[in-house]
């Protein structure tokens, strides 16, 4: 089945770079290129419906995060002239627990806490911190820095980024292959097609 | 469909359960309705009492986020504030503090460098940290951190001592007037400085207010005399900068106007200059009848404990009325609606109900006509143990199956008829009087006969009303 769907839609699945730390329990689905150095905790769902996700490197997605690329809710899947939009993600992002974002672009140094969420036409630079619970579905591009909080939604600009979550990464580098399977890693420069576990 | 159905059923369920659907009227200097779990019991008048008619003193203070203790006079030399905790000036939350490691020279030797500690503040919530501010990373963990010094502190404390010295002499010149013969004199309390607030000194309105201990030994010394310069009023004021009006407005920049208020010393406009206040204190009280002098409610001394040490609230002595169930409501048709009653002492409770008379003075705000049950309803007790006890025999009680729905434990379901009077929109309203007998455990024991029960029961009337909500569409 997975493979019919693959010819129907030409994609492929997913490419998994070396030194990331992707475990078997998380699902993913779809043209979905993950950089080295990143961490997938086990249930969390990478989506590529509508194109395909290249994630950078160094990003942390938490258990029930949901990074889901989906056609626009006018749009059906199957009618004409709908071109597929990749959907980047940076470096050095934290995707908490529960988080669900579709924002086709997001920079680097980005923190999306527990529970937020982040609608398709938001477009995250860098350094922002989008808090637990808040809902972030304007048309906008968020400028950098800025630190969305509260139950309003309010906002302030603070002056450093957040810092990158080097010391969780490497722990949880360590850590994650003693209790998960984790699932098969390609080299980019050989080009072969990857087994999935 | 049947999750939604569940779903919509619970919140119904849920919404009746609040506490303003039943509102029990308390007498006293206002007529308050309330709901019986916001309302204290005075077993000493036999009368229920509301917030408003019991007078609040404060216990003890301390700190909400590190749970403190802080004696009185302490608090008001510190201004009601925390020493070590501090708020976030963007968002109220409590401050944490971090630590970084920083590469900093050893004092000995210059040219190498040592990881050392420095701490700085951050709000978990907003993410503001110190060092947006422009307050220096601080090299000890607390104690470090002080609040910026108020350019008008001084004037303020000046103005502060005269003023005082004012009042302190037209009392004494009130007090001479007043004072026909010398009274005893009062214990220092409170806020006697403008002689008012304190219980002691209001329970006499007619009597004048007596001086203090202290007051009295300054009588024949000389007082030194403060004089302060009067405020001089400025003819110029600062313009507006030029681009005032076209210069585009910068959000983030800006504070609003909570933000701004929370620091009356300086009222920052802009953003780069909030600074961490102190963490504000909370207190706790104890309440006091106000005809009795009884205590009805005082907490424990310690702030990390939630108990009592008196805790005379309305729910553990009056029978409480809920609502369980409201079938549709129609204008002018007659529907059953379905009541529980609650017993909260231990012994067998006997409650009549009575629907209000015409012309009722505390029946104003009914709506619709309501049919109690004639019948007296009884009550059992509330056993702890009862559900550890298989041998326990089920009380029988003898209920009329029209009148009470079901019973379990200490408390029973039971039917009235509601007539709504009113159409359109709004709620039903109805009103009824609740008549039970209360055995008073306060009273003095006093000598009695023999065979004569020491507890005698009274009969306390409430006013209850209920809010049935909209009439059916």
């Amino acid at each position: 089945i997975n493979e019919m769907s693959d010819k129907q839609s030409g994609q492929k699945s997913a490419k998994i770079a070396a030194g990331a730390v992707v475990c078997v329990e998380s699902e993913i689905k779809g043209d979905v290129t993950i950089g080295a150095r990143t961490v997938v905790h086990p249930k969390a769902r990478i989506i590529a419906e509508a194109g395909p996700i290249i994630i950078g490197e160094g990003n942390l997605i938490e258990e029930q995060a949901v990074i889901i690329n989906s056609y626009p809710e006018n749009i059906t899947p199957d009618s004409e002239g709908v071109e597929p939009k990749p959907m980047t993600i940076g470096v050095n992002n934290v995707f908490e627990v529960g988080c669900m974002s579709q924002a086709l672009k997001i920079g680097d140094n980005n923190v999306i806490e527990s529970k937020a969420n982040l609608g398709r036409n938001v477009i995250l630079t860098s350094g922002c911190i989008i808090g637990a619970c808040c809902q972030v579905n304007t048309c906008e591009v968020i400028p950098e820095n800025t630190v969305i909080y509260g139950s309003g939604c309010q906002r302030r600009v603070q002056t450093e980024r957040p810092q990158p979550q080097t010391l969780q990464l490497d722990f949880l580098m360590k850590i994650l292959p003693n209790y998960h399977h984790l699932k098969k890693t390609v080299k980019t420069t050989s080009g072969a097609t990857p087994a999935k576990i | 469909m049947s999750q939604r159905w569940v779903e919509l059923r619970r919140r119904e369920m849920a919404s009746l359960l609040q506490p303003e659907r039943v509102l029990y009227l308390v007498h006293g200097e206002k007529k308050i309705r309330s709901p019986l779990s916001q309302l204290y019991f005075c077993r000493y008048c036999s009368e229920l009492r509301s917030l408003e008619c019991v007078s609040h003193e404060v216990d003890s203070h301390y700190c909400p986020s590190c749970l403190e203790n802080m004696p009185s006079a302490e608090a008001k030399l510190k201004k009601n504030r925390c020493a070590n905790c501090f708020d976030c000036p963007c968002c109220m939350h409590t401050l944490s503090t971090r630590a970084t490691n920083i590469p900093a020279p050893l004092p000995d030797d210059p040219t190498k460098t040592a990881m050392k500690k420095a701490y700085y503040l951050a709000c978990g919530f907003c993410r503001w940290t110190s060092r947006d501010v422009g307050m220096a990373d601080k090299s000890v963990a607390s104690g470090g951190w002080q609040e910026p010094e108020n350019p008008h502190t001084q004037r303020i404390n000046k103005l502060i001592e005269y003023y005082q010295q004012l009042a302190q002499r037209e009392k004494l010149e009130r007090d001479r007037k007043k004072l026909a013969r010398r009274r005893p004199f009062m214990p220092l309390a409170f806020s006697e400085k403008y002689g008012l607030g304190t219980r002691l000194q209001r329970t006499r309105p007619g009597a004048p207010i007596t001086s203090l201990a202290g007051l009295s030994l300054k009588e024949g010394e000389d007082q030194k005399e403060i004089n302060i310069e009067p405020a001089q009023a400025l003819d110029e004021v600062e313009p507006l900068p030029e681009d005032c009006y076209t210069r585009p407005i910068n959000l983030p920049e800006g504070t609003t106007l909570r933000q701004r208020l929370l620091q009356p010393d300086f009222q920052p406009a802009g953003a780069s200059q909030l600074h961490p206040k102190h963490k504000h204190l909370l207190i706790k009280r104890s309440l006091r009848c106000r005809k009795c002098e009884h205590n009805l409610s005082k907490p424990e001394f310690n702030p990390t404990s939630i108990k009592f040490k008196i805790q005379l609230v309305a729910v553990s002595y009056i029978p409480e009325v809920r609502i369980m169930s409201i079938p549709n409501l129609r204008f002018q048709k007659e529907s059953q609606v379905l009541l529980t009653l609650t017993n909260p002492v231990e012994n067998i409770t006997h409650v009549t109900l009575v629907a209000c008379e015409e012309g009722d003075p505390e029946d104003i705000n009914s709506t619709a006509k309501v049919m109690v049950p004639i019948k007296e309803l009884v009550l059992a007790g509330k056993d702890a143990a009862a559900e550890y006890d298989e041998l326990a025999e089920p009380q029988d009680f003898q209920d009329d199956p029209d009148v009470v729905a079901f019973r379990k434990s200490n408390k029973i379901g039971f039917f009235i008829k509601v007539v709504p009077q009113r159409e359109g929109l709004g709620d039903v309203t109805v009103s009824f009087k609740i008549r039970h007998d209360f055995r008073n455990l306060a009273a003095p024991i006093r000598p009695s006969e023999e065979g004569d029960a020491s507890t005698e029961a009274i009969w306390l009337t409430h006013h209850v009303e209920l809010n049935l909500g909209p009439l059916a569409p």
